[in-house]
């Protein structure tokens, strides 16, 4: 546990001494202000509550998208850098496990993306300041983001796992993100009801209008808490493996 | 105490290391001496649980390394041959971040990273990035951090690579000053250091052991061809063949003369030569300077043993040796301790 906790607060610290963490701060929060921006505009009629602008900003498909390049250049570092520099083995004959490490330094980039997210909850207070504002549907927007957040960095921390190039670990986790994120949008034209059904689990946009509009639903917390350990777990597999190569 | 049993790994079917079996007892410093490529770095991999073997056990302070392997780590301080640290951290931040990653406890951390930044002088670096250090100092980094939760095995993988002399003095210093607290098993490729620091050599060729013992005990089961070394004055042609004929000599080479004559010669095996050599360079009426026996060394027995599947000729083996010795020797000025 202590251990743990060493991993993780070296992974997440280790981003403010690189560039790449305040270029990724930057580009998100213009990207982010600029949505919030343009819906504000474009939903600036009397008959819309503040509420809907939150949960319009909250599905919202380019920042979806965008955020799927941030998580993908987020975790891309966690193993493959290690693996690469040759400090995995450092690490590693320290009495810690391929497990901990995985699941320390997932931690460490998700708590990462988090922080991207602080500097938005100026958004709502603003939204407040002009209108009345609900705040159940906006918390539960941004526990809708954390998780969805958790599920990206999983998958990049998998990803990472797989190859010493962090170019290459940031293509194949964003092309598994995406991948879900369109199979999710089109999986209407699928024949199978069943497997339509099944599928709009990985509709990032289903996930999110739910949180966005207040609604926890327990199903969707099993499905990112399942799939997050899913893909650690492939992590932590890949690693035994590939440590020593 | 570390314990190796029949280790073995092989990489696409070669054997890499091809059971070894070896034995360290506590304080004591064990030698882990090869070529490139014999196996030395792939076997402390595997001791210190990174590589799976393919086939053996490890046993570390009584604990097995595959069955049990995060109480086993706890014991163990490991330096890899390919250094790498976090060039972002400061070496303060860095060795709290090991000390917690190897379960000092919280109100000893201090105190353990302070010990062991002093033990290995890097006092004067400790709020430094680690990128920004020299080699020698990183090393020195490493090796702290080795330490810092005062394991009972160290796995020292070329400790002294890239530290410059002096530095290298005192690493050999501080290894020899660990023996009282741990058991150490170091592996080099500087044979001078071997005799210095060592209390046991273990050779290790094409994954196998070739010998172990002390180093004299190796240097006694080598010396087949004791020589000695006659120095005459003034400049004599034909002191060498004078030499020669001496019953017993096998072997007779001026070695280099400047206002002097210099030969080796060389004998079979226990024959003592130095009364006839006197009684021939007296009849000759020359003038004896010097009359040394000439003992194997260390890099004779490395390069005889390691060289002997090469099938390489004697005189060839002899040469390379005389070549090993000039490339690996550590400048005089190494033993100045200031």
């Amino acid at each position: 546990m202590k251990a743990l906790v060493a991993i993780l607060k070296r992974e997440f610290f280790s981003y403010f001494v690189s560039p790449l963490a305040y270029v990724i701060l930057t580009a998100f929060l213009l990207v982010s202000g600029t949505v919030f921006v343009l819906l504000v505009n474009a939903l600036n009629a009397p008959e819309t509550s503040s509420t809907a602008m939150m949960s319009l900003y909250f599905t919202n498909v380019f920042q979806w998208i965008f955020l799927m390049i941030v998580s993908s250049v987020i975790s891309m570092r966690l193993l493959s850098e290690e693996r690469k520099s040759g400090s995995i083995e450092s690490l590693l004959t320290a009495p810690v496990s391929e497990a901990t490490v995985v699941t320390g330094k997932f931690i460490g980039a998700w708590c990462f993306f988090l922080f991207l997210f602080l500097p938005t909850l100026v958004y709502p207070l603003l939204l407040a300041r002009v209108s009345r504002i609900d705040a159940g549907p906006v918390l539960s927007g941004y526990l809708g983001i954390a998780l969805i957040g958790a599920l990206f960095i999983s998958a990049g921390t998998f990803a990472s796992a797989l190859t010493k190039n962090q170019i290459v670990a940031a293509i194949l986790a964003f092309a598994i993100v995406l991948g879900s994120f369109l199979v999710g949008i089109f999986r209407d034209v699928l024949p199978s009801a069943n497997l339509r059904d099944a599928l709009s689990y990985l509709s990032i946009l289903e996930h999110m209008d739910d949180f966005s509009r207040g609604i926890v639903d327990t199903r969707r917390l099993v499905y990112v808490g399942s799939t997050v350990t899913f893909f650690l777990f492939l992590a932590t597999r890949a690693l035994e493996v590939n440590k020593g190569k | 105490m570390l314990e190796v049993q029949n280790l073995a790994k092989s990489f696409y079917g070669a054997a890499a290391v091809d059971g070894v079996s070896f034995r360290v007892e506590d304080g004591e410093i064990l030698g882990f001496l090869g070529p490139n490529g014999a196996g030395k770095t792939t076997t402390m991999r595997m001791i210190t649980g990174f590589l799976p073997p393919t086939a053996g056990t490890v046993t570390l302070a009584g604990l097995d390394v595959l069955a049990r392997p995060l109480e086993a780590k706890r014991h163990l301080g490991y330096l890899p041959e390919t250094l790498a640290l976090y060039p972002e951290m400061r070496v303060r931040e860095y060795m709290t971040y090991r000390a917690e990653l190897c379960g000092v406890p919280r109100r000893e951390t201090k105190a353990r990273v302070d010990e062991a930044i002093g033990k290995c002088f890097v006092d004067d670096v400790a709020t430094k990035p680690i990128g920004n250090l020299s080699k020698g100092y990183r090393q020195r980094v490493g090796l702290a951090a080795a330490l810092v939760h005062k394991p009972r095995v160290l796995v020292l993988d070329e400790p002294t690579v890239g530290l410059d002399p002096r530095q290298i003095v005192k690493v050999r210093e501080l290894i020899r000053d660990l023996k009282k607290d741990h058991t150490i098993l170091l592996s080099t490729h500087i044979l001078p250091e071997v005799e210095l620091v060592c209390d046991r050599i273990l050779i290790i060729d094409k994954g196998k052991i070739v010998a172990q013992g002390t180093s004299e005990t190796l240097r006694q089961e080598m010396s087949q061809h004791p020589g000695l070394v006659v120095v005459l004055k003034g400049e004599i042609s034909e002191a060498d063949a004078a030499l020669h004929q001496i019953p017993g000599v096998t072997h007779a080479a001026r070695i280099g003369a400047a206002g002097e004559t210099r030969v080796l010669i060389e004998s079979a095996h226990g024959a003592d030569l130095r009364e006839a050599v006197f009684r021939e360079v007296t009849a000759r009426g020359w003038t004896l300077l010097e009359l040394t026996p000439r003992q194997a060394s260390l890099e004779d027995v490395f390069v005889r043993l390691v060289a002997k599947e090469e099938a390489a000729p004697e005189t060839d083996s002899e040469a390379k040796s005389r070549e090993r010795a000039t490339t690996v020797e550590v400048p005089k000025f190494t033993e100045d301790p200031s």
